[in-house]
């Protein structure tokens, strides 16, 4: 027997007795109650991290992408609108893609993509400050042809969320490329806009950092985050029932206690709340107690 | 990126796409959420990250359901998907979504992660000891069963370059393993399993 298989956590039929069918059920309602947007690429392989010198393109995005971002939209100047929106520097076999204006339409950065004969799709999202000019997402398809892309990290020079200081700021395109890319890079947020993706509201460089806000009060959270001009614009809770709940900040008492927080926009946060200190994951519902059978016969055992 | 924040679905009204739409997605649910649920858990540490990467990762299928190919193949393209996912994840960015609230909170009561004793723990402590990469690779044959044409269209790479990585991951694996019996281990000795030290 492969002695990895050994050290499998749990089989799929363990897992799918986990859950009940309610709570499938559940999940497939939420998701398919979600709006569909177009998404033209397919997500065939994951790159990040790769470590490769940090070159112009890195330098620039930290330089352009890192720093103050909150009032404007980031700190990289936003050009007329007639500027070029990407800029394309080739060295050796690859080609250095540099975002001039991170708000450009993005129709006009597939265009000048289209321009130098790439099929790439990119994409800027409102990020919490932290994420701000790095990699949130690069998938790319196109069998042999859709390999070769590369990001450019700067080891250290960021944080994402969980403390990982990898910080992938740019990707690079080998002269030649084929294939079909989409690429997402985390931007600063215009006032009052929110964000997309986001790190732990306590991560370096977000606005709570430093703060010890577990389990205390809502109103001595909303205290010293007012010390740091921090708006709480929405609280979300948790019913005995399982199900997420937003709440205005007239419908949450002082009295609750803080779990959690979420960057919710620029100077905004979201709590996550509740009566008890500690918060209180609710069972099983007792109405969904028969477990599913894993719905595969064909699935392998692991 | 992965436009699941919290609370974001909330706000979304009823329903959106044709009932086609929606009847194919359940197919695809149904068929695949068992394999998902186990190959997510069995790489994370936290259920409810757990349940919010299968939530991300159904998310997905929902959006890009055109890309989703049928059959045995879309637990495929659900595993590549699952794999992103997680990749954010365990970039720390966590996307603690109200999709799957309860799915996390059952998760929460029924799973716990394994701790293993004496060969076993050597086993997973050279397991862990590997890159990403090769830990990947391993775990779709040994954990989800796949055979080498599946890994490749996993990793979307060829199936001769999963043939040749996998047989450098094998051979890292076992310098690993080797290493770890070569430690000493005196703790074994005097700790009896589930008794008293």
């Amino acid at each position: 027997m492969n002695p990895i298989s050994r050290i499998s956590p749990v089989s799929d039929a363990d897992a799918a007795r986990m859950v009940s069918d309610a709570a499938l059920a559940d999940l497939a309602e939420r998701i398919t109650s979600s709006p569909v947007r177009a998404a033209p690429a397919r997500p065939r392989r994951w790159l990040f991290g790769i470590p490769l010198a940090a070159g112009l393109a890195a330098a620039v995005l930290i330089a352009t992408s890192i720093g103050h971002p909150g009032a404007k939209v980031g700190p990289l100047g936003v050009g007329p609108a007639s500027a070029q929106a990407l800029v394309f520097e080739k060295h050796g076999r690859y080609i250095d893609v540099l975002v001039r204006n991170p708000v450009a339409d993005p129709r006009r950065y597939r265009a000048e993509f289209k321009a130098h004969g790439l099929d790439i799709t990119l994409s800027l999202v409102p990020a919490s400050p932290s994420l701000v000019g790095t990699l949130v997402e690069m998938s790319n398809s196109g069998g042999a042809d859709g390999r070769g892309l590369k990001t450019i990290t700067a080891v250290g020079k960021c944080w994402t969320g969980g403390g990982g200081s990898i910080c992938p700021v740019g990707v690079r395109v080998p002269v030649g490329f084929r294939g079909q890319a989409d690429i997402t890079f985390g931007r600063a947020a215009r006032p009052g806009e929110r964000y997309e993706t986001t790190a732990p509201a306590d991560a370096r460089g977000e606005v709570m950092y430093g703060l010890h806000f577990h389990h205390r009060t809502v109103a001595a959270v909303l205290a010293v985050l007012r010390k740091r001009h921090v708006t709480v614009p929405v609280f979300h809770y948790t019913t005995a029932k399982g199900i997420g709940e937003l709440l205005p900040p007239s419908r949450v008492p002082a009295t609750w206690h803080v779990y959690d927080a979420d960057p919710w926009a620029p100077h905004q946060v979201m709590l996550w709340v509740g009566p008890g200190r500690v918060e209180v994951m609710p069972a099983a519902s007792p109405d969904s107690p028969v477990p599913s059978p894993s719905p595969t016969s064909s699935w392998p055992a692991s | 990126m992965w436009p699941v924040s919290k609370g974001a679905t909330l706000r979304y009204p009823q329903p959106a796409g044709p009932d086609e739409r929606r009847h194919r997605f359940e197919e695809v649910y149904a068929a695949n959420h068992g394999p998902i649920l186990g190959y997510v858990l069995r790489r994370t540490q936290s259920p409810h990250d757990a349940a919010d990467v299968i939530a991300e990762t159904f998310l997905t299928a929902w959006r890009r359901l055109d890309d989703v190919p049928s059959g045995d193949e879309a637990r495929l393209w659900l595993y590549g998907a699952a794999r992103r996912v997680l990749a954010n994840h365990h970039r720390g960015e966590r996307r603690r979504s109200v999709l799957s609230d309860r799915l996390g909170a059952e998760l929460t009561g029924a799973y716990l992660m394994p701790e293993y004793t004496g060969e076993l723990a050597e086993i997973a402590a050279a397991f862990r000891g590997l890159p990403e990469a090769d830990r990947e690779l391993l775990a779709l044959i040994a954990w989800e069963g796949l055979d080498h044409g599946q890994v490749a269209a996993v990793l979307g790479c060829s199936r001769n370059a999963v043939r040749i990585r996998l047989h450098r991951a094998r051979r890292r694996f076992a310098d690993m393993l080797a290493r770890h019996q070569a430690l000493p281990q005196p703790t074994r000795a005097h700790i009896t399993n589930g008794g008293p030290a």
